[in-house]
C-alpha cells in the first residue's frame, strides 16, 4: 500500500534521511577502517613485500646466535664467542594456510550438512509443522556467541579428540601411509615432528567452525531454496523424479545463491577468532598433517596484538588484519550479490 | 515474462455472484447442497476410457474442491476441461498424476483410475505414475540447463545414459513437438534464452519425450502470445494422434478449436460433457449454454 502524501512529508522524510544517513556513515567508517589498516600495514609490507605472504618465519623478537664463518665454525674472538643479532621476521604464510585449511575442514563438513538441512526445512519441515520452531533454532543457533562454541570446543571436543578419537584413528591407520602423513609431520625447515597430541589443532578448529557455521549457511540457503518457483520443483517432479532427484533440481536451479551461502559461510569461518583461537593450538607453523596445531590470521591478532609493543611487529600484525578485511570483504560482497542476484533472476522468472 | 493484463488463480466468489438467478435446476441443487449428476453425453460413454474418475471428490484441508466428479476421459482424444475460475479444473488434472501430493492437508475420496488402477489406492508407485502421465504446466517451466538437456531430462533420471539414444529420442521429441527446425543448430544453449512460445513447446517435447499415455495441460497458453498460441494449438491436436489428452482451458474458442471433447465444470461439480460440437452448439443443460455463451464466469 502506497503511502500517502501528507504521512510522506512528515515522518517518512526524517526516517528516510536517518537511514541514508546511516548508510553513509557506515561507508565511511569502513573507507576509515581501510585507510587506517592501509597506513598502519604499510612500514611491514615495505619491508617484507610480497615475501610478507610467501614467508613461513614469523618472529617478532630479535635473535642473538653465535656467528658462523664461511665453513660454518663457530666464530671466537678474544676467547668469546662472537654473537650476531637477526633482525625480526614477519612472514604470514602459516597464519593464512592455518586459515585456508580450518576453514576449508570446515565448509567440507559444514556444506553438505547445512544443505541437507535446509532442503529438510523447506521440503519436509512444512509437513511435519516442524518448519517454525526448526527456523526458530537455526536463527537461535547463529546468534549464539562464539566463545560458547571455542568453550565447548576446549571443553568436550579438545579431549576426545586427544584421548579417543586420534588412538582411534592411529589404530586403524598402523603403519599405512596415512599414519605416516596424518600423525607426523614435516615442517618448512625440514624438521619431522609428531602431532595430534594435545587435540588442539586445525582439525578441531576446523570441526568448531563448522558448527558455527551451519547455522548461518543453513539460514540462508533456505531462503534460496524458498526462493525457487514452485513450477522447477512441480516440472521435475511431473517428469518422475525422486525425492533426491527433484531436490538436486531446485538446487541447481538454485545454484548461484547457495554458492553465496557458502561463501558466507567461508567469511564467517576466515574471520572468526575467539573460537578459534582456544582450540587451534596457536602455533605458527605450516604443516600438511590437519592434526597439527596451528594459527588463523584471527587468532593470531587476539594473540599477538595486545603484547606486541614493537612497531614493525604492530605494523605485521595490522596487515595481516588488512589481509583478512580485504578477504572477508569480498567474499561478502560476491555472496550478497550471489544470493541476491539469484532471487531477483527467481523473482523475474515468476 | 506473463502476459501484462492477464490475471490467473482462483476467483470462485465472482463465478457465485455471475451466476444466473433462477430456473437452473443443477445451480439451485448445488445451492441447495444436494449432489448433482451431471450430464455426460451418451458419445462419450462409448469411447474407451484411459482416465476415469468415478464419485471423485478432493478437500483441500476443510474446503472441499471437487464433489463426487464422475468423469471418463477417451483415449487418443483431446478433452478440454472448461469452467469458470475456481471451478476444480486443475484441481481435477493434478489428480490424475498425485500432483496434489504437495499440497498439505489433501485427502481424496473415490477413485481416479488410470487404465483401470486407482492411482490413489495405497502402495501406488506414484514416480511410476508420473512416468506415464506427463503435464504441460501455465507458465512454462524449463530447467536452467542446455535445450538438449531439458528434453533428455526424464530419460536421465530414469536412467537412460547412452548418448545416441539420447540424441534419437530428443529429436523425435522435438520433431513431436514442432520444435526441432527452430532449435536443431543450438540444442547445446540454454533453454532460457528461448522465447515464450518457444519454452512452452520445449516443455511439451519434454513431457513426451519419455513417451507417457497421458498428456495433461493446464492452460498452456495462457501465459503464451496469439501467434505461438496458434502453433501449440496445433500441436496439441499432432499429438492427439499417440497420446491422450486433458487440457485445461479458460478459453472457449480455444476449447472449441483443439478439443474433441468438452467438460463443463461449475463449483466443483462436473454440470456436462460431450462432443465438444455438441456442448459448444446444442448443450442440454441451460447453464451450459449460460457458460459457452458467455453469459456469465
Ligand atoms: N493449494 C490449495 N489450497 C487450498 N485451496 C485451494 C488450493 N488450490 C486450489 N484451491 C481452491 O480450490 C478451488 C479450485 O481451484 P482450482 O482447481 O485452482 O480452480 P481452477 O483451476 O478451475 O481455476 C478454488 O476454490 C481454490 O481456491
Ligand atoms: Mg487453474
Amino acid at each position: 500500500m502506497p503511502p500517502s502524501k501528507a504521512r510522506r512529508s512528515g515522518g517518512d522524510r526524517a526516517l528516510g534521511l536517518l537511514a541514508r544517513g546511516s548508510a553513509v556513515t557506515i561507508l565511511g567508517l569502513l573507507v576509515a577502517l581501510l585507510a587506517t589498516l592501509v597506513t598502519a600495514g604499510a612500514p611491514a609490507a615495505a619491508r617484507f613485500g610480497a615475501s610478507f605472504l610467501t614467508e613461513t618465519e614469523w618472529r617478532p623478537n630479535t635473535l642473538e646466535r653465535p656467528r658462523l664463518d664461511a665453513r660454518g665454525e663457530v666464530v671466537i674472538t678474544g676467547g668469546e664467542v662472537e654473537i650476531e643479532e637477526v633482525p625480526p621476521r614477519f612472514g604470514a604464510l602459516p597464519a593464512i594456510w592455518g586459515t585456508a585449511v580450518s576453514s576449508g575442514i570446515a565448509l567440507l563438513i559444514a556444506v553438505p550438512l547445512s544443505l541437507g538441512a535446509a532442503l529438510f526445512v523447506v521440503r519436509i519441515a512444512p509437513r511435519l509443522r516442524v518448519a517454525g520452531p526448526l527456523s526458530f533454532m537455526i536463527e537461535f543457533l547463529a546468534a549464539i556467541p562464539s566463545i560458547a562454541y571455542g568453550f565447548w570446543g576446549l571443553a568436550v571436543l579438545t579431549p576426545w579428540l586427544q584421548t579417543v578419537a586420534y588412538p582411534a584413528m592411529e589404530r586403524l591407520a598402523g603403519g599405512t601411509w596415512v599414519a605416516g602423513w596424518v600423525f607426523r609431520t614435516r615442517l618448512a625447515d625440514g624438521t619431522e615432528i609428531p602431532v595430534g597430541l594435545t587435540g588442539k589443532d586445525m582439525l578441531c578448529g576446523g570441526l568448531v567452525l563448522a558448527i558455527m557455521v551451519i547455522p548461518i549457511v543453513t539460514a540462508v540457503a533456505r531462503d534460496v531454496l524458498r526462493s525457487v518457483p514452485r513450477g522447477q520443483l512441480e516440472g521435475t517432479l511431473a517428469l518422475g523424479a525422486t525425492w533426491w532427484q527433484s531436490s538436486w533440481g531446485m538446487m541447481r536451479y538454485a545454484r548461484a545463491g547457495l554458492f553465496g551461502a557458502v561463501m558466507l559461510g567461508l567469511a564467517r569461518a576466515a574471520g572468526e577468532t575467539m573460537a578459534v583461537t582456544m582450540v587451534i593450538g596457536n602455533n605458527m607453523q605450516v604443516a600438511a598433517s590437519p592434526l597439527a596445531p596451528a594459527q588463523t590470521m584471527a587468532s593470531l591478532l587476539a594473540n599477538e596484538f595486545k603484547e606486541a609493543s614493537d612497531q614493525l611487529h604492530q605494523s605485521a600484525l595490522l596487515l595481516v588484519a588488512l589481509i583478512l578485511l580485504v578477504m572477508s570483504l569480498a567474499l561478502n560482497v560476491t555472496a550478497r550479490s550471489l544470493v541476491v542476484g539469484g532471487s531477483s533472476r527467481t523473482a523475474a522468472a515468476h | 515474462m506473463s502476459t501484462p493484463g492477464h490475471t490467473q488463480g482462483p476467483a470462485s466468489g465472482d463465478a457465485a455472484a455471475a451466476a444466473p438467478r433462477a430456473g437452473y435446476a443443477i445451480i439451485e441443487a448445488i445451492r441447495r447442497g444436494e449432489p448433482v449428476t451431471g450430464q455426460t453425453h451418451e458419445q462419450v460413454r462409448d469411447q474407451p476410457a484411459v482416465i476415469r474418475a468415478a464419485d471423485f471428490s478432493l478437500w483441500y484441508g476443510k474446503s472441499r474442491a471437487l464433489h463426487a466428479v464422475s468423469m471418463p476421459v477417451p483415449r487418443h482424444r483431446v478433452t478440454a476441461l472448461i469452467g469458470p475460475s475456481g471451478c476444480g479444473k486443475s484441481t481435477l488434472i493434478r489428480c490424475v498424476n498425485r500432483m496434489n501430493d504437495l499440497v498439505e492437508g489433501v485427502r481424496v475420496s473415490g477413485r481416479m483410475e488410470l487404465e483401470g488402477s486407482d492411482v490413489y489406492a495405497p502402495g501406488t508407485d506414484v514416480i511410476g505414475l508420473r512416468r506415464r502421465v506427463g503435464m504441460v504446466f501455465q507458465k512454462p517451466n524449463p530447467f536452467p540447463m542446455s535445450i538438449f538437456d531439458n528434453v533428455v531430462y526424464p530419460l536421465r533420471i530414469h536412467g537412460q545414459r547412452s548418448r545416441s539414444e539420447l540424441a534419437e529420442r530428443a529429436e523425435r521429441a522435438l520433431r513431436g513437438a514442432a520444435l526441432w527446425d527452430e532449435v536443431k543448430d543450438r540444442l547445446r544453449q540454454s533453454a532460457l534464452g528461448l522465447s515464450g512460445g518457444q519454452q512452452q513447446r520445449l516443455c511439451i517435447a519434454r513431457a513426451i519425450a519419455a513417451d507417457p499415455e497421458v498428456l495433461l495441460m493446464d492452460e498452456p497458453c495462457s501465459a503464451l502470445d496469439p501467434v505461438s498460441t496458434l502453433r501449440v494449438e496445433e500441436l496439441i491436436q499432432r499429438v492427439s494422434e499417440r497420446y491422450t489428452v486433458l487440457i485445461v482451458t479458460h478459453n472457449m474458442q480455444q476449447a472449441s478449436r483443439v478439443s474433441h471433447f468438452t467438460a463443463f465444470m461449475y463449483l466443483g461439480r462436473l454440470v456436462e460433457y460431450g462432443p465438444t460440437a455438441e456442448i459448444f452448439q446444442n448443450p442440454r443443460l441451460p447453464e451450459t449454454e449460460q457458460y459457452v455463451s458467455g453469459r456469465f464466469g
